[in-house]
């Protein structure tokens, strides 16, 4: 349980590196990944952080002459549990949704998808993408889907196969991560970096047992998180 | 297959088992087939361990890199159907379904092997249509704008299960 605070990481956390974190969603053989490795190339640095039952894939850019880490974590298939465990949607800042043009039930389960991010993550920009518009002779592109204007989210039509949009939608997703960081409102967001920042100063400081009390609780509250997903992760609950 | 070869056809014998590659030299203009003997292969074998043994035997491997892994698998798939005693009829039916892509069927709720299958069939249209780096027209971004024109079917009808999101 010790290293399962250190393997994950923080996102909140301002200890000088600005990081984000961008996870993908959407049913099985969507072709998240392959978006993932298309973007990336070769200049990835995959970890596999097989408790968790996730890939993380981190990617250093720069946003407005700031440099910036991203993470993008990649579902490792537990999609195929119909959740995901709540940890993969802690303290994201993005989402890309994927479905596949050429199979519909992926599109009709979009609402799904959405429906469980925002229980998580109600404010968090959210891009909708449309994969292997290749496998279709692009005849799909002339469609427009009704999801993402209904819920008002950029939409894009790509392939991970040749490419077509891939570099565009992640450069994008990359941005509203990093502005959605800058600027949330979100309550849970707020209170988070408090406690992260309370957390830091109990631990480097002698601080009077005011600050104290506080510092205690943030640290609580991270126990219980690490317990929660421990034992997602296993399987065993 | 790269520059010399070019491939044609790949295929499989039952009995003595062996897979066959009809490939043309292009260097010589003429048509070559190549015969890989299939041993130890029996009713309970892997299917995917003989797959990949053959794709990376480097005396086969040049002969098979063009040949869709799916189909590589299929092909074994015959044989050991063949060997359980199926009529050939029947194996072509299960295998063409099992490698089929059903764009209704909801792949979060198949067993692993399922998936894994489907997903060995798109990997082959995911290959087909790549452009990787040392391609001569790939390029790293590639953007269009697509400008829709009519409504996409899929919106219509069953909206009700969509109230709230």
């Amino acid at each position: 349980m010790a290293d399962l605070r250190a393997s994950v990481p923080e996102y909140d956390k301002e200890d000088g590196e600005y990081k984000v974190k961008v996870i993908c969603l959407g049913d099985s053989a969507v072709g998240k990944s392959k978006l993932v490795e298309r973007f990336l190339m070769d200049g990835y640095q995959p970890q596999q952080l097989s408790t968790y039952a996730l890939t993380l894939f981190r990617y250093q850019t720069e946003v407005g002459g700031k440099d910036v880490c991203v993470d993008f974590w990649d579902t490792a298939g537990q999609e195929r549990f119909n959740n995901m465990h709540p940890s993969y949607y802690y303290q994201a800042h993005c989402c890309i949704l994927v479905f596949d043009v050429t199979r519909k039930v992926t599109y009709k389960n979009l609402p799904n998808w959405f429906k469980e991010l925002r229980q998580y993550r109600p404010e968090i920009p959210c891009l909708v993408c449309a994969n292997k518009i290749d496998d279709v002779d692009y005849k799909v592109t002339q469609k427009s889907f009704n999801f993402a204007k209904k819920h008002q989210l950029p939409f894009y039509f790509v392939s991970a196969s040749d490419g077509t949009n891939v570099v565009k939608m992640f450069r994008e997703a990359i941005q509203s991560a990093v502005g959605y960081k800058e600027n949330t409102t979100d309550f849970t967001d707020l209170v988070m970096r408090e406690l992260e920042n309370l957390d830091d100063l109990s631990l480097s400081n002698d601080v009077d047992s005011g600050v104290d009390t506080a510092g205690n609780s943030a640290e609580t509250h991270t126990d219980e998180a690490d317990e929660e997903q421990a034992e997602g992760a296993t399987g065993t609950t | 297959m790269s520059r010399q070869y070019s491939l044609r056809k790949c295929g499989i014998r039952f009995d003595p088992p062996a897979l066959f590659v009809t490939y043309t030299d292009k260097s010589a203009g003429k048509t070559r087939c190549r015969t890989m003997p299939i041993r130890n292969f029996t009713k309970t074998s892997t299917v995917t361990r003989f797959v990949e043994d053959f794709r990376k035997n480097p005396r086969h491997k040049k002969y098979l890199e063009d040949v869709p892994k799916s189909q590589l698998e299929k092909l074994l798939r015959l044989l050991q159907d063949n060997l359980r005693g199926m009529s050939l009829d029947q194996s072509l039916n299960e295998i063409r379904k099992e490698y089929s892509i059903d764009p209704n069927e909801d792949l979060n709720k198949v067993d692993e092997e399922t998936l894994r299958k489907k997903k060995t069939a798109m990997e082959d249209s995911f290959e087909k249509n790549r452009k990787k780096p040392g391609d001569p027209d790939f390029e790293y971004e590639v953007e269009r704008d697509f400008q829709p024109v009519e409504t996409c079917e899929w919106d219509s009808g069953d909206s009700g299960s969509d109230a709230d999101f």
